[in-house]
């Protein structure tokens, strides 16, 4: 879902860089301020970014029988917030681009906005929305990995129809071209990628109350304790 | 560690300062997404290649396998340029200036990541990431990509062997203890990860750790003969395509 060195033109490359600026510049402001007043969250952000950036290696099985690998972008965005997951996204995203020539520098503003921005937003506000009515943890959790994963590649299908209009019907007829491309495997994907994070957050209930209160996952202690004593 | 960052680790170009490799190399990125493709990113990738298997030293094995991962990319995205959406001859039908549209898309994408791996395969990690200070980035950042660069391979290396365990005892054998076993090391890998940003806080808190991580970082100077050459030969590359781009369009 990465889009390739040099696949935007130059143009592209710039518009994407500087839509997602504010973002990233307003989540590093915010991870500056939490270090500086608490200089041992440097080692839990970056545990929390070796984690996303783990996380996306994970070889996920896919129905067609081949593998992908989650975005991590809705599990990312539960725990640790959508500015945060803006700079530990842009930081995984430089290192799978240096270390593994997945995504590339002058695509690093495209996909920040897609993996780093909207998918890690999009997923926490479904998320909210869906708390906010006391509908179950699991069934938000899946739902925010599901609507991070799947508006991850909506925006990506946007941004290279925006960069190769069809030669006849145009930004729309491309759109639908990459869209369905993408539709046929990404719905899928965030299926599974949704199952597998209801599987980790179950996982994680059940043995890391103490971080997961502590990253404000689970509220209220008691609620919390309630609700993952009763899993 | 990852191939690539291993590679740079041995490089014959290691002890050069990453503004040199980063004028040559990510120069060769932006001239092949400025310049016409044909012949531009053309010269460009040829001047790649011959760059990084000689001075760089970069071995071809290891490029190749490291460049095919954004060639399938490149392909894949291409072959969608070879079809349009609607019009008088049908809903999906060839384009007609499809090929050339996709042959110039791979020239570019192509010559464009091999600029940016002549840059990885040269440059480590943790020579470039303490720099970027230097750069304006700030330091708290800086301090928390350094701690996630460290930590990720701790936790690759723990991944690998979790999932040689779930293995050995036929975590894989069947679609639904694969998903088990693939939870599993998700939820794994926050656990570690957490247990052991806890363990260094308290060691790091028992040495005097007042927010601020120093890291030694090999000493370099940026080579004002290294980098004009990189300019002079970005330039030729430039003027090139612009003398070459008439006859041979």
């Amino acid at each position: 879902m990465h889009i390739a060195e040099g696949f935007l033109p130059p143009a592209h490359a710039v518009a994407w860089g500087v839509a997602s600026a504010p973002f990233v510049v307003h989540g590093a402001r915010s991870l500056t301020r939490e270090v500086r007043e608490h200089p041992e969250s440097t080692l839990l952000l970056g545990a929390s970014g070796a984690f996303t950036f783990v996380l996306s290696a994970l070889k996920l099985p896919s129905v067609t029988g081949s593998c992908s690998h989650p975005t991590g972008t809705g599990l990312g965005a539960i725990l640790f917030r959508p500015p945060v997951m803006a700079v530990l996204g842009t930081i995984t995203l430089l290192f799978q681009a240096l270390l593994l020539a997945h995504g590339g520098l002058t695509t690093l503003g495209a996909n920040v906005f897609s993996m780093a921005i909207v998918g890690p937003w999009a997923g926490y506000g479904i998320y909210r929305l869906l708390r906010r009515f006391d509908v179950p943890l699991m069934v938000a959790v899946f739902f925010a990995a599901f609507v991070a994963d799947l508006s991850t590649y909506c925006v990506t299908s946007v941004q290279l129809a925006l960069a190769f209009p069809d030669p006849s019907s145009g930004f729309l007829g491309a759109l639908g071209k990459f869209a369905s491309i993408f539709a046929v495997t990404q719905i899928p994907l965030a299926v599974s990628e949704g199952l597998l994070t209801v599987l980790v957050m179950r996982l994680l209930v059940q043995s890391s109350q103490g971080e997961l209160t502590r990253l404000g996952v689970l509220f209220a202690k008691k609620a919390a304790s309630t609700e993952a004593v009763a899993r | 560690m990852l191939p690539i960052d291993a590679a740079a680790h041995s490089s014959r170009w290691r002890r050069r300062h990453p503004v040199d490799k980063a004028v040559l190399g990510l120069g060769l990125t932006v001239l092949a997404i400025s310049l016409p493709p044909w012949p531009g990113a053309a010269l460009v990738l040829l001047t790649a290649v011959a760059v990084l298997l000689g001075p760089a030293g970069v071995p071809g094995r290891r490029l190749w396998r490291a460049y095919r991962v954004p060639l399938g990319f490149c392909v894949t995205g291409a072959a969608t340029l070879l079809v349009q959406v609607g019009g008088p001859d049908g809903f999906v039908t060839l384009a007609g200036d499809g090929p050339v549209r996709a042959g110039e898309l791979l020239l570019r994408t192509s010559a464009a990541s091999l600029g940016v791996l002549l840059f990885a395969f040269t440059t480590p990690m943790s020579d470039l990431l303490p720099r970027l200070v230097k750069a304006g980035v700030p330091a708290p950042v800086v301090d928390v990509a350094l701690v996630t660069y460290r930590m990720s391979f701790l936790l690759l290396d723990s991944m690998r062997r979790i999932r040689e365990a779930q293995a050995a005892r036929l975590g894989h054998t069947t679609r639904a203890a694969s998903w088990r076993s693939l939870a599993g090391l998700g939820a794994t890998a926050f656990v570690r990860a957490f247990d052991r940003a806890t363990r260094l806080q308290a060691g790091l808190a028992g040495r005097g750790y007042d927010g601020t991580l120093r890291v030694l970082v090999p000493e370099a100077r940026i080579s004002v003969r290294f980098t004009a050459a990189s300019a002079a030969l970005l330039a030729t590359l430039a003027a090139l395509t612009l003398v070459l781009e008439r006859p041979l369009t």
